[in-house]
């Protein structure tokens, strides 16, 4: 924990950052969160008495809500209560950073933990914050915060291109990937899908969650020491559950998002699901990918040995020809 | 809009007007209660419960009702419900950015504004306020005790002097001239004075101006330190600028703003002003922080000035709005000063101290009496000097009008001072 040394007693006077079930939380201690709680919901302020009582996080997510959802203004609190974790809370929310530091001294003194400014710094989506406060509780290590991909990057990692390409920008965390893309209209097969009536096909909408499954498994951070999904191997392999809930037209602005499911090599599996606004307009349960792993194609360590680690017993090949795993695709 | 003609000195590109006010006020939160308050004399002091206490010596305060702003979280506050400010707008302000902000969203009405008549480089905003004590006491307090990281992030902007500009300016998405003027007393008069500078030269086409002050012990109690406070505890009597037996100001708070426009502005959007700002001068007294110069020379200047720069007479002028704050040296400073400048029996003005009925507004004073003598310019009337029994001897000579006279004043004089000796004097001029 950060900064003690600054910070003057918290709402129960006690500096133990997470007070062992019943010790040190009073009826006076109780009496004064309820107080600086007097904004949030009654759920809310009972979560945060359980928690402060017993400890158990599994509380700390409702505690977590009901305070972004006390600084939000009214008309953006319907937003929060359906609670998806990829609602950004600058962007969807309007929530701006000085609100960020008001919502973090609320949850600070509430769940007796300190989170200092560049902690905060990553946390775009709900799902974000939800982790990161997690991570604190648990004294796990905080993820890699989620970033944001442009047009441009995602052009230079993926090995599809227009007129294939379905993202216009994205944001990959750790623990899933969002994206944007928008029906233009001038989009080749639309002419023919259908006639004289523009319609984005369903399959797709199930393409572009794949590919977004794609560039998580490219930028995401994944595989073993050393190594990267490689770009050449990535197929789609399966699907289960797929389902449409809405025509899309040109104009429309897809939203989608991609959580991994489960990961074992040589298969990732995904859920996937396609909004546009507030509507649901795809649901895929699961994606199934194969892919392949090569090093990662950064300039080696100065270590003199001509021996590379071994770990990579393909280093000294070229990237093209490095550590691919063979794959067969299912027959199906 | 104007193309900025090279400026010469006192080169005059547009007229200015008035044409919009907002009041929030110990004598009324809208334009008809003031008017009615003015007229009948009515004073808005009350016995305030946090000043009357045994060893505070200070009893009576000019409250504003309707709004409870003594918590220092304002999502706590109570104010009228026709104003609907949002949490991050709130989050920032003290109990006087809110006075102002609310007199502005009544002057935008009163002025019949769009926003795209706000929000545009054209259009400007000068404020005054002494800052709120009430909330940097607060957060020092708070600092000390659970460190700077757990005090409000909006602290400093919501307590320091500029907290008016900083916003008004955001809020309201002004993109002209913004500013914020600090001579205590005098400050929202300067505010008007250059304010009326920036449309005059064909800087800027619009101007808001604003003065607004806490109404707590934080903002007023210090004054009794030197001894500057009245020490009565009856309404009726405290607040008494003229009388001879005057015993010091009585403090009040509020939000006033004035809405300022070129000629071609008000030509344009079809409105008809309350009145005209003619000019304005200013000079100080050089004399000592607190205390008027005995003589009034700094504010006799200023009145010549103000004169001078409006193309004026003495003579022209039918009524002043006193700055007389009911202190003993202040007030009689003034009455020599005035005695200076109006020196022909057969033609001196009405004159009148409003402070009698609001009391002293400290940087909000000269844009609230400015507002004061725009409605007396509109409605025909000049408000009386209250709660005179006997008029101080050094006023001999003064028309000080006890009672409001019904009668239509053409050329108003409205002065305002301040610590250090700045006095500025601003004459405004009925429209036909």
């Amino acid at each position: 924990m950060a900064d003690v040394a600054h910070h003057g007693p918290g709402i129960n006077g006690s500096k133990q950052p997470f007070s062992a079930p019943g010790k040190s939380f009073t009826p006076e201690d109780e009496a004064a969160l309820t107080e600086a709680l007097k904004r949030c919901s009654p759920a809310t302020i009972e979560a945060a008495v359980k928690f402060r009582k017993t400890g158990d996080p599994a509380y700390v997510p409702a505690v977590v809500i009901g305070i972004i959802e006390r600084f939000a203004e009214p008309d953006q609190r319907a937003k929060l209560r359906e609670a998806d974790d990829d609602v950004r809370i600058i962007d969807d929310l309007g929530i701006d950073s000085l609100t960020m530091m008001e919502i973090v001294m609320l949850v600070e003194d509430t769940l007796q933990m300190s989170i200092n400014n560049d902690e905060l710094r990553h946390l775009r989506t709900l799902g974000d914050i939800k982790v990161f406060i997690d991570c604190k509780i648990r004294g796990l290590p905080l993820p890699k915060p989620s970033r944001f991909l442009p047009i441009e990057h995602i052009g230079m990692v993926m090995p599809i291109q227009p007129p294939f390409l379905f993202l216009n920008e994205a944001t990959v965390g750790s623990n899933g990937a969002s994206a944007k893309y928008k029906i233009t209209g001038e989009e080749f097969f639309l002419k023919g899908h259908f006639k004289d009536n523009p319609v984005m096909p369903a399959s797709i909408m199930l393409e572009a969650l794949g590919q977004l499954a794609v560039l998580f498994l490219l930028e995401g951070g994944h595989g073993e020491e050393g190594k990267q999904a490689d770009p050449q191997t990535i197929y789609f392999t399966s699907c289960e559950g797929v389902r449409a809930h809405r025509v899309c037209k040109p104009g429309d602005l897809l939203s989608l998002s991609i959580k991994p499911k489960r990961m074992k090599m040589p298969l990732a599996t995904f859920e996937g699901q396609i909004r546009v606004g507030q509507e649901k307009a795809a649901f895929a349960e699961e994606i199934t990918l194969t892919f392949g792993l090569r090093d990662i194609a950064v300039a080696p360590a100065p270590a003199p040995q001509a021996a590379p680690a071994a770990s990579a017993p393909a280093a000294a090949q070229p990237p093209a020809a490095a550590a691919r795993t063979v794959v067969s695709a299912p027959a199906a | 809009m104007s193309v900025f003609v090279h400026a010469r000195p006192d080169c005059i590109v547009s007229k200015v007007y008035i044409t919009g006010l907002g009041l929030i006020t110990s004598i009324g939160n809208d334009l008809a209660s003031v008017i009615r308050s003015l007229r009948e004399l009515r004073h808005g002091f009350e016995v305030h419960p946090l000043f009357d206490r045994s060893g505070i010596l200070i009893h009576v305060v000019g409250t504003i009702k309707e709004f409870q702003v003594d918590s220092t979280d304002p999502e706590d506050w109570i104010f009228p419900k026709q104003y609907s400010i949002k949490r991050e707008v709130l989050r920032g302000l003290g109990p006087n950015a809110l006075f102002a902000y609310c007199a502005m969203l009544q002057a935008i009405e009163d002025a019949r504004l769009t926003t795209a008549d706000i929000s545009n480089p054209q259009t400007g905003l000068y404020a005054a306020s002494g800052g709120s004590p009430f909330l940097t006491h607060h957060l020092h307090e708070r600092m000390l005790k659970v460190g700077v990281t757990r005090c409000s992030p909006l602290g400093i902007v919501a307590s320091i002097a500029g907290t008016l500009n900083f916003n008004l300016v955001a809020h309201f998405k002004i993109y002209g001239a913004s500013c914020g003027f600090s001579s205590a007393c005098a400050s929202s008069l300067h505010g008007l004075g250059f304010a009326y500078e920036e449309i005059r030269t064909g800087r800027q086409q619009r101007m808001f101006v604003v003065g607004a002050e806490d109404c707590n012990t934080d903002s007023i109690l210090p004054f009794a330190g030197m001894r500057a406070l009245s020490l009565q505890s009856d309404p009726n009597l405290a607040s008494r600028p003229f009388d001879v037996a005057r015993d010091g100001f009585v403090g009040t708070g509020g939000g006033a703003v004035v809405v300022l426009e070129s000629e071609e502005e008000v030509a344009r959007r079809g409105v008809k002003p309350y009145a005209e700002v003619a000019g304005w001068g200013q000079a100080s007294d050089g004399y000592n922080v607190a205390i008027s110069h005995p003589d009034g020379v700094g504010l006799h200047l200023a009145m010549k000035l103000a004169l001078k720069n409006s193309g004026c007479t003495a003579e022209e002028i039918d009524y002043v709005n006193a700055h007389a704050t009911s202190t003993p040296i202040g007030d009689s400073s003034e009455a020599k000063a005035l005695k200076a400048v109006f020196t022909n029996p057969a033609t001196r003005p009405a004159i009148s101290s409003t402070k009698a009925l609001t009391g002293h507004g400290l940087s909000l004073a000269g844009a609230m009496e400015t507002a004061f003598c725009a409605l007396a310019l509109r409605d025909g009337f000049m408000p009386g000097s209250a709660h005179i029994s006997k008029l101080d001897p050094g006023c001999d000579g003064l028309n000080i009008i006890r009672a409001t006279l019904p009668a239509q004043p053409h050329v108003v004089l409205n002065n305002s001072s301040g610590f250090g000796g700045a006095n500025v004097c601003a004459v405004l001029k009925r429209i036909n």
